[in-house]
């Protein structure tokens, strides 16, 4: 209980001493306190985003309209048309959605008060900005609705989302539950749907995502409480000339770092305040939030706010064992004992056993231990601060020679190479993290990327067009379009043995000759024509299925889903075999090619006789409902927002039309995230650690500012001190790097054997890497120059 | 101006505020070859300014000062710089020494900023640290030597260039009597024997009393006094 009391006592007056001492004593506790509460701002961040992701989860959650599996339901007075126009606007995806109530009942989408008229719609704000501004005039033309208002928070899932809902007449005879549906409320849950089981070798990349970024805040926090640690000493020494004993002394000093981290908690709730309304007005990698989604979890909130000031004690005792301090003001700095090795290599040895036993686990297998994942993880890269002061005090301990410059650089690290190795610590997390990171991305990257097979020689674009394609001028008007080289135009079916539930079936593409010769090699063709493809990958089974005379269905009903059942007998004679070839759709397609005259002869009395004289590429709507309708467009590089122009006429042909960009490789969506997510997240601690970095940097400058006013005095040149620091800097980053990089490929190669990956050393990624570290603290150095250069002014002797 | 005749250094009119602080408002100075001039006065009556001015790291806002016939207002910062290296020598009321640098290295340092060779100049060093009797320091850092040893490192430091003029700031201002005794002694006897003028900034009549002549600063002015003895 007295040994409470006395440290109860003595940590107090710690506390007052940090902001003690006027000026001087105020700015060294404000520099901790910027520093920590750098660190406590990204702390409080991070124990937010369970809550933004929870939150937008729960918003996007709400609004779901149609789930593709709902029930046919039949028009009533709550029921609304919903289809889904969304698009995209140069790299930014727009929700959209047209929206028609069938009675006064039907459920308004989350955020909108009233449904939209037809003609009109409601939009989000960022929508409406960009719908306002010169940026977003060739969008203006996609959506040609008057804007009746503005869709609220709720209906949106950040602030910079683009979202509109038009109102739309005449949507219910395209119901298809896939892109059209009718629905009764927003937010249905889909009876009997569990979530999906995430990948393991996924979660393994979140752990340690977020260990690798947590890591270095921590390592961050330890050093700013550490703050003006040459004055404090010596201002100590003077306590233990009044009579305080050495713990006492060093449990007073523990309380001044407490004081710091105190007041650097109130500091980063502040900074995490300011940052929490900023977060609303930017955008990162497409995505944004709106500050109210950044609210810490309660339980980890209080967890940082216990845990920073317990640390900054800790940290700071566990500083002081090393130094003497005695009375008479004099800081006995005689030469430290030797740094021990065998408890640093402790560290990471211990956290290679904690991931060993998971190597080879991989993603059929893997059930990582999250526990055992982080620990290890932890381990390795505490490792790295652990070991980088002995290996800066053994490289430096070896140096000598040079410039003067050089000279007072390496006396100055090897009398104090903690110091300097302290301050480039976090960086060397990071980059080491980073490295591991790449090199398990990289390795994975191919479990989660998946060529396409689309030929992006032969298209760049492609636009569903649904049943009935648009029209029959849909080609012209794509060909009519800016930027457009060649228009492609394909209608997609299948023929059945019946009517009804068929046990057969084979698929047709339609065409022209010229399109039908993007699939498949052709003797010869002309209007009319029926070709058998052969060589297919998969063999659809056309070949039993079409006999000539034999008369099959086109668009056959199932029990739940009726066709349109349109009879179509194959030709008696004329039927040819062509040979497929991989064509536009990234395969070799199978079954029948047919020609529109084709069609429309085997089709025979079925469809009215004003469709035969349509041009060759159009069919008749009996015909084209029961058909999908594909455009394949290239375009004209040279011509910009090309895409966009042919987005706008795919809309102006159906507001449903769904125009997609083609790309040669597609990635896992929640792989992307995870990648977005290390890329914000790396570049918020790089940040962080840069701004630690100079602040620590300025506070040893400032230290040091009578020294340099003398050396200045008596005529040393600003250029030598200004090479000193750098070399100061440089010569434990090149360490910290090297330290990193051994560290971050060590990492980077058993979480890719624990992910059963091939371990490949991905050296752009670790030269990129250590550059980005190396370019921090390059940035540090040439920004601290002007105020060492301000240190520097003989007037600082001024005091003297 | 014209310098007094024979003059090393010397300055008229000097004028240096520092925001609404007037620390020197016309000050004059003047020392020979081999001179040893106390400056002093009160605290905050401006004589450290003053040997700031004297010793070109403060630039006055008027009056002039020539340094062997030169006008330090007309050269720039790195010929004030050079003179510094190579004429001048410091010593500081702190020692003021580089805490990483051992105390030859320290003492070698304004050799070194001049280009002489490592060896060299450490083995010059040695040698004046052997004549202010602290050469059994040399591996030694600043940290690990006693305030009047350090001062006596600072003093070899301020000499080891054999420079014209030293400027001294309250060279024993934190050193006990005895201590403060024999760093005056040994400053002096080196820097006569070198035909050194020492610029000394005290407040204590018994460290003035180490000089040939002193210089009151009171309010910014000065007054040459007569030497007592």
């Amino acid at each position: 209980m007295r040994t409470a009391r006395q440290w109860a006592r003595d940590l107090a007056m710690g506390v007052r001493f940090a902001f003690g001492g006027g000026r001087e004593g105020w700015t060294r506790a404000l520099l901790t306190a910027v520093g920590v509460g750098l660190g406590v701002a990204l702390l409080l961040l991070t124990t937010a985003v369970p809550n933004v992701l929870s939150v937008r989860d729960a918003r996007e959650q709400a609004r779901a309209d149609h789930t593709f599996s709902q029930p046919p339901r039949p028009k009533a007075a709550d029921t609304l048309v919903v289809a889904d126009a969304n698009t995209t606007y140069g790299e930014r995806d727009v929700r959209g959605r047209l929206l028609e109530p069938e009675g006064p009942k039907a459920p308004l989408p989350p955020g909108v008060d009233r449904f939209p008229a037809a003609g009109e719609m409601v939009v989000s704000p960022a929508l409406k900005d960009l719908l306002t501004s010169s940026d977003g005039t060739l969008l203006r033309e996609r959506l040609p609705y008057r804007i009746a208002g503005t869709i609220a928070e709720q209906g949106l899932v950040g602030s910079h989302e683009l979202a509109y809902y038009a109102g739309a007449k005449d949507l219910a005879p395209r119901i298809d539950n896939s892109r059209v549906a009718r629905i009764v409320a927003f937010g249905e849950k889909v009876p009997g749907q569990t979530s999906e089981r995430m990948d393991p070798v996924l979660i393994l990349l979140i752990l340690v995502v977020f260990t690798v970024l947590l890591m270095p805040v921590a390592v961050f926090i330890a050093a700013a409480v550490r703050f003006g640690g040459e004055r404090r000493d010596r201002r100590l020494a003077a306590l233990r000339l009044v009579g305080s004993d050495s713990r006492m002394t060093r449990r007073i000093a523990a309380g001044e770092a407490l004081g710091g981290s105190l007041l650097g908690l109130v500091l980063g709730t502040v900074f995490f305040l300011i940052g929490r309304q900023a977060a609303g007005s930017v955008e990162v990698l497409g995505t944004s939030v709106f500050p109210s989604y950044l609210n810490p979890s309660p339980a980890l909130a209080v967890l940082v706010a216990v845990a920073v000031p317990a640390a900054s004690v800790l940290v700071t005792l566990f500083a002081l064992r090393g130094v003497v301090i005695e009375p008479l003001g004099v800081v006995r700095t005689a030469k430290p004992a030797r740094r021990r090795l065998w408890w640093r290599l402790l560290l990471p040895l211990g956290g290679l056993a904690m991931l060993y036993p998971m190597v080879g686990q991989g993603r059929e297998n893997g059930d990582f231990n999250q526990y055992l994942v982080t620990g290890g993880v932890l381990l390795l890269l505490v490792g790295v601060t652990a070991l980088l002061p002995w290996i800066v005090e053994a490289v430096v301990a070896r140096l000598g020679g040079g410039s003067v410059a050089w000279q007072l650089a390496v006396r100055r690290l090897q009398l104090s190479s903690g110091t300097a190795a302290r301050m480039v610590n976090g960086i060397a997390v990071a980059v080491a993290g980073a490295i591991a990171l790449q090199m398990l991305f990289a390795g994975v990257e191919g479990d989660y990327t998946e060529a396409t097979g689309k030929d992006l020689r032969r298209a760049q674009m492609q636009v569903h067009l649904g049943a009935d394609g648009g029209g029959s001028d849909a080609g012209e008007r794509f060909r009519a379009t800016k930027g457009v080289r060649t228009v492609t135009q394909l209608s997609m079916g299948s023929l059945s043995d019946r009517r009804k539930n068929p046990e057969q079936s084979a698929s047709i593409t339609v065409g022209d000759c010229a399109a039908l010769r993007e699939l498949a090699t052709l003797p010869s063709c002309r209007d009319g024509d029926v070709f058998e493809l052969t060589g297919a990958e998969y063999d659809d089974g056309a070949s039993a299925l079409v006999k000539p005379g034999r008369t099959l269905y086109l668009d056959p009903s199932y029990d739940e889903d009726p066709g349109r059942e349109i009879p179509w007998t194959v030709p008696r004679r004329g039927l040819r075999e062509a040979a497929s070839v991989d064509g536009l759709l990234g395969f070799k397609a199978d079954g029948l090619l047919l020609t529109p005259g084709a069609l429309r002869k085997g089709a025979g009395g079925a469809v009215a006789s004003t469709a035969v004289s349509a041009p060759a590429s159009a069919l008749d709507s009996s015909l084209g409902s029961a058909l999908s309708s594909e455009i394949y467009l290239r375009l004209d590089r040279s011509v910009p927002d090309a895409a966009e122009y042919v987005r706008n006429t795919a809309a102006r042909v159906d507001p449903l039309a769904d125009a997609m960009t083609w790309t040669s490789t597609r990635e896992s969506e929640k792989f992307t995230a995870i990648r977005q997510g290390l890329f914000v997240g790396a570049a918020c601690v790089l940040a962080l650690i840069g701004a630690s970095l100079l602040v620590s940097q300025l506070e040893q400058l400032r230290e040091r500012r009578k020294l340099l006013s003398s050396l200045v005095a008596f005529g040393t040149r600003r250029r030598t001190l200004g090479l000193s620091v750098l070399w100061q800097t440089a010569i434990p980053i090149a360490l910290g790097l090297l330290l990193a990089s051994v560290v971050g490929l060590t990492l980077g190669s058993v979480l890719l054997r624990m992910s059963a990956a091939k371990v490949r050393v991905d050296w752009p990624s670790v030269l990129s890497m250590t550059g980005i570290g190396a370019g921090v603290v390059l940035t540090v150095t040439l920004l601290s120059l002007p105020p060492l250069a301000r240190l520097m002014r003989a007037d600082g002797l001024r005091t003297e | 101006m014209t310098a007094p005749a024979g003059s090393l250094l010397a300055a008229e009119g000097l004028r240096k505020a520092y925001g609404p602080t007037v620390a020197l408002d016309g000050a004059e100075f003047s020392i020979h070859p081999g001179e040893v001039v106390a400056v002093m006065g009160p605290s905050g009556s401006g004589k450290s300014t003053l040997l700031h001015c004297l010793a070109g790291i403060v630039t006055p806002d008027a009056g002039s000062i020539l340094y062997d016939g030169r006008d330090l207002a007309t050269m720039n910062d790195a010929q004030r710089s050079a003179l510094r290296r190579s004429e001048f020598g410091f010593v500081f009321q702190f020692g003021q020494l580089v805490p990483e640098l051992t105390c030859v290295e320290n003492v070698a340092l304004p050799l070194r900023l001049n280009g002489t060779s490592r060896k060299r100049a450490e083995q010059t060093a040695l040698d004046w640290m052997r004549r202010l009797e602290v050469d059994d320091l040399a591996k030694k850092r600043p940290g690990e030597v006693s305030g009047g040893q350090g001062q006596r490192v600072a003093v070899a430091r301020a000499l080891v260039t054999s420079p014209r003029v030293v400027f001294a700031d309250e060279p024993t201002g934190a050193l006990d009597s005895l201590n403060g005794e024999r760093v005056m002694e040994l400053l002096t006897e080196a820097a006569r024997s070198a035909s050194t003028a020492v610029v000394l900034v005290t407040h204590e009549a018994r460290v003035a009393a180490y000089s040939d002549r002193e210089i009151v600063v009171r309010d910014g002015k000065s007054r040459d006094m007569e030497r007592v003895v």
